[in-house]
Order: structure tokens, then C-alpha cells, then sequence
């Protein structure tokens, strides 16, 4: 295994009163094409640039548990009951209402013409066509019934070929599915001493993909990457993470740089890979 | 202080002092464990030893405290940190080896249709064995979040507890963990938290 390493490369938002922090929470991370970092947490949506300085911030409805950006540029907010679809180019915004199956959005994706949604109440991923008609559930074709997730969140990515990347954390596994719901495969297992393996009762929490997989546990909080095949590649880090922090949102772009939110501290810590 | 303020201060305390004994003796007083105080159990204190003061200081054998599971907040998990020892080594099946419990004091069930193949791909209860259990607060510990979800905390049980005048654990409790509750207001059974 040739050794990868990353540095952390910078810090954005924090707790606090100030625009660019948050209050109480933070629930999730996103990327435009123009490389701006979308971050959710309280009530508000927050946008970055790369060197970590505000350009812009809105309320959302209820609170929010999610944020993704589609190729199109459209803003999705994921709450409680519903998702929230802004529009920055027109300042337009929508909502997708469904209490019962947009229990909890913790989680949004894409693959081809769908809109994918964790719905952690459910413990499944929904499919859902452009107007937020529900086309299928993902992850419940199994014994318990859906995703294992005693954190309280379903995380998820998705892949360039479209294969969802879904965090089963009471499995301890990260579980391959196709759009249609078929169980294509899975990586990790158990494993208190390698950090290969993933410990506690219930890791990784959650999930993001580039160009390879990036995962984050809790108990003790860390951020670790695997090849796309799903060989454990290192621990990128550890240490700066709160010990009580669970449910570390995770961003990853090109050019090995990823993001994760640190849910304690309400900090956004930036990561890059080192060149070989 | 005046010397009538001082009266009415000593006849307060001696009045309420009365009331509580009353009230006691009517059995209707009783001590409790608040779990937002103790060390087992409170929120935020990561990475330090299990106390197990309510083991030692109780004047019952074994103590009247014990664990309780509230199964309503229980995640059912494949692998309990509260069950099993997660740092010893994993064994065949993919689990840790050894339990955690020096006294066997908690029993792993699966529940619901059973996948034989794959032990993650099941549901498990965890039940706690009053009879054998000390309260030694080693499982609260590691059921508390964020490696659990806290759904085990340490209780007085009310056939065990002599309601002593000055409970001998709440004498030695570092956090004042020990309260007294009315009847009334006291956890039932399974209720790890007032239902307020
Ligand atoms: S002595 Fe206090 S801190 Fe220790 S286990 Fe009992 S209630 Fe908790
Ligand atoms: S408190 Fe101690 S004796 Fe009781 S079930 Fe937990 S680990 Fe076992
Ligand atoms: S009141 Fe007495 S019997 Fe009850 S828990 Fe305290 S020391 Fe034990």
C-alpha cells in the first residue's frame, strides 16, 4: 500500500454569533462546480469560497439537516418533512412537502434525472423524479429493514458512475447500492485496534466520494480514506475533532481536498492531499 | 444575624426537617439517581473510569442501584460496547471475544426475523440480569453517548433501597448524584429519565 497523506490546508465558520459562524449546529456540506463550499446547520445555508471567506447566506424554513448543489446550480435544503429548493440565479424558492416520506433529510444526491434523499426517519435512501415525486426506496430490502443507524443520520454519496455510497454504521460497513436499490457490495467490518476496520458500535457515520472514499466515525472522531475499491488508505485526521463530536458531515473535491464539520465545535476543517 | 432571624431560621430547618421525616416515614420520600449528574452517565465526560462508588457504598448487599436498559432508546446494535469488551480481539464471527460485564450480568437476544448468516443483519436486545448485577456502572459508561446512545443509566430499585435516613452513597457521590424525590415523582421501573 503506497502511504497517501494529507495536510490540513485551513478552518472555516466556528461557533459564534458572527455571520460566518453557526449557533447550535452543523448538519452538512456541498460543492458547486465553481469549487464555492455550501455548509448547513441552525436555519441558514452558508457559502463559502475556497479561501474559506462568506459570499453569501439565506434562512431556511424549519431547520436544516442537509445541503446539495445540483449540476444546474440549484440550492437543496433537506428538513424535517421536507426539502427546500432555492434558486440563486432567480432568488426563486420552492418546497418539496412530504411528512411522510421526507421524514428527517439528512442526505441529498444525484444520479442521472433523480434526486436521492437519506430520510433518517425511514433508515432508507428515497428516490425522487425532478418534481419530488417518490420513485423508489433504497437500502430497507434487507432483515432490519433499512440502514442501521443508531447515530441518527443517513449519509451517502454518489458516484460518477452513478453507484450510491450509503454509511451503514450498525453494520459497520460502507454499502454499495444501484439506483434501483440492488445491494451491489460493501467494505468494512468491525475492528477496535486497525484503523482499517471501523470500532464502536455503529461506524462510519458518514460518507463522501471523489476519487476515492472518504469516511468519518465518532467515538473516537476521525476522518479516514479507502481506494474506490475500498482499501483502507489512512487516517487523515483525528486529533482536531471535539471527543464528544458524532456525525461529522464530509465533502470531498478535486484534487484530494476534503471537508469536515466538526459538529461539537461547529468548525469546518479543510484537508489536502499532499503530492506524492 | 439578629438573634429573632436566627430563630425563625432554626425553626424553619427543624420544621422542614420534621415534614421530611414524616413524609419518609409515609414512604413517601425516596432516593434516586439523578443520571445527568452521574459520571456514568452525564453527557460530555469521555475517556475516564467507570465509578463505582454505588457499588461500594451502598449498604445492601451487592447494592440497591443497578443498571436498567430503557429499550425504548436502546439502537439494538450488532455490537454493544456495553455488552461486549470492543477492545479485545475479534473473534470468527467478526465480534469481539470477550463481554464486558465482570458479572455476566447482561444477556444478548436477537429479536425479530433472524438472518443466521450475518449477525449485523439482526436486531439484539440487551437484557440486564437484576439478580446479578452490582451496579457497577461499567455498561453506563460505555453506553453513553456519543460511543452509545445512553440508553442504560444506573437506578435505585425500590425492593432493594431500605430508604436510609442519609443514604451512605449520596454521603460519598463526587457529583451529588443522590437526590430525594416524592414517591410520586420517582423513575418507574425501565424509566431512566423523569417523564416530565
Ligand atoms: S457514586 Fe455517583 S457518580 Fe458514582 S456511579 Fe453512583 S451516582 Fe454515579
Ligand atoms: S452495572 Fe456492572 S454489574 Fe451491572 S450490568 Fe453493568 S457492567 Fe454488569
Ligand atoms: S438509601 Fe441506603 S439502601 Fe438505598 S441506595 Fe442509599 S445506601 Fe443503599
Amino acid at each position: 500500500m503506497s502511504e497517501v497523506r494529507y495536510r490540513q490546508a485551513g478552518s472555516i465558520a466556528g461557533k459564534g454569533g458572527a455571520p460566518h459562524q453557526f449557533s447550535h449546529s452543523i448538519t452538512g456540506l456541498a460543492l458547486d462546480r465553481n469549487g464555492l463550499v455550501y455548509a448547513s446547520g441552525d436555519s441558514e445555508i452558508k457559502v463559502f469560497d475556497a479561501a474559506g471567506k462568506l459570499e453569501k447566506r439565506w434562512t431556511t424554513m424549519r431547520p436544516v439537516l442537509a445541503v446539495a448543489v445540483s449540476r444546474q446550480g440549484l440550492v437543496y435544503a433537506g428538513e424535517e418533512g421536507q426539502i427546500e429548493l432555492f434558486d440563486p440565479a432567480t432568488r426563486n424558492a420552492r418546497v418539496w412537502r412530504d411528512e411522510k416520506m421526507l421524514g428527517r433529510v439528512t442526505a441529498i444526491g444525484f444520479a442521472g434525472d433523480s434526486v436521492l434523499a437519506g430520510d433518517a426517519a425511514a433508515r432508507a435512501i428515497r428516490r425522487l423524479d425532478h418534481t419530488g415525486r417518490c420513485l423508489g426506496t433504497i437500502g430497507t430490502d434487507n432483515n432490519v429493514g433499512g440502514l442501521l443507524i443508531p447515530n441518527g443520520v443517513v449519509s451517502f454519496a454518489v458516484d460518477q458512475e452513478g453507484v450510491i455510497h450509503a454509511a451503514n454504521p450498525g453494520k459497520h460497513r460502507v454499502e454499495r447500492y444501484s439506483l434501483e436499490g440492488r445491494l451491489l457490495g460493501h467494505f468494512g467490518r468491525f475492528n477496535f485496534h486497525d484503523p482499517a476496520g471501523f470500532t464502536g458500535c455503529c461506524n462510519p457515520t458518514n460518507v463522501a466520494v471523489s476519487d476515492r472514499i472518504y469516511v468519518t466515525e465518532k467515538a473516537g472522531p476521525r476522518l479516514k480514506v479507502y481506494s474506490r475499491g475500498g482499501e483502507f488508505e489512512g487516517v487523515i485526521a483525528a486529533d482536531c475533532f471535539d471527543p464528544n463530536c458524532r456525525n461529522i458531515s464530509v465533502q470531498a473535491g478535486p484534487l484530494g481536498r476534503v471537508w469536515a464539520a466538526d459538529a461539537v465545535k461547529l468548525q469546518i476543517f479543510v484537508f489536502e492531499r499532499e503530492a506524492a | 444575624m439578629s438573634r429573632n432571624v436566627t430563630r425563625r431560621v432554626a425553626v424553619t430547618a427543624l420544621a422542614s426537617g420534621a415534614v421530611f421525616l414524616i413524609r419518609k416515614a409515609h414512604g413517601q420520600v425516596v432516593w434516586q439517581v439523578n443520571a445527568s449528574r452521574c459520571v456514568n452517565s452525564r453527557l460530555g465526560e469521555v475517556g475516564v473510569e467507570a465509578c463505582n462508588l454505588c457499588t461500594s457504598s451502598c449498604v445492601v448487599a451487592l447494592s440497591a442501584v443497578r443498571a436498567v436498559n430503557e429499550y425504548s432508546k436502546c439502537g439494538r446494535c450488532n455490537i454493544c460496547p456495553a455488552y461486549f469488551n470492543i477492545a479485545s480481539a475479534v473473534d470468527e464471527k467478526g465480534l469481539p471475544s470477550e463481554k464486558l460485564c465482570p458479572r455476566d450480568a447482561i444477556a444478548r437476544k436477537p429479536i425479530g426475523k433472524q438472518d443466521p448468516e450475518d449477525p449485523a443483519n439482526n436486531f439484539y436486545e440487551y437484557v440486564i440480569d437484576e439478580e446479578k448485577c452490582d451496579g457497577c456502572g461499567r455498561c453506563v459508561m460505555k453506553c453513553k453517548e456519543p460511543l452509545g446512545l445512553g440508553s442504560i443509566t444506573l437506578q435505585v430499585r425500590y425492593n432493594r433501597c431500605l430508604n436510609c435516613n442519609r443514604c451512605a452513597i449520596s454521603t460519598d457521590c463526587p457529583k451529588d448524584a443522590l437526590e430525594q424525590v416524592p414517591l410520586p415523582e420517582a423513575l418507574k421501573p425501565g424509566e431512566a429519565r423523569p417523564t416530565v
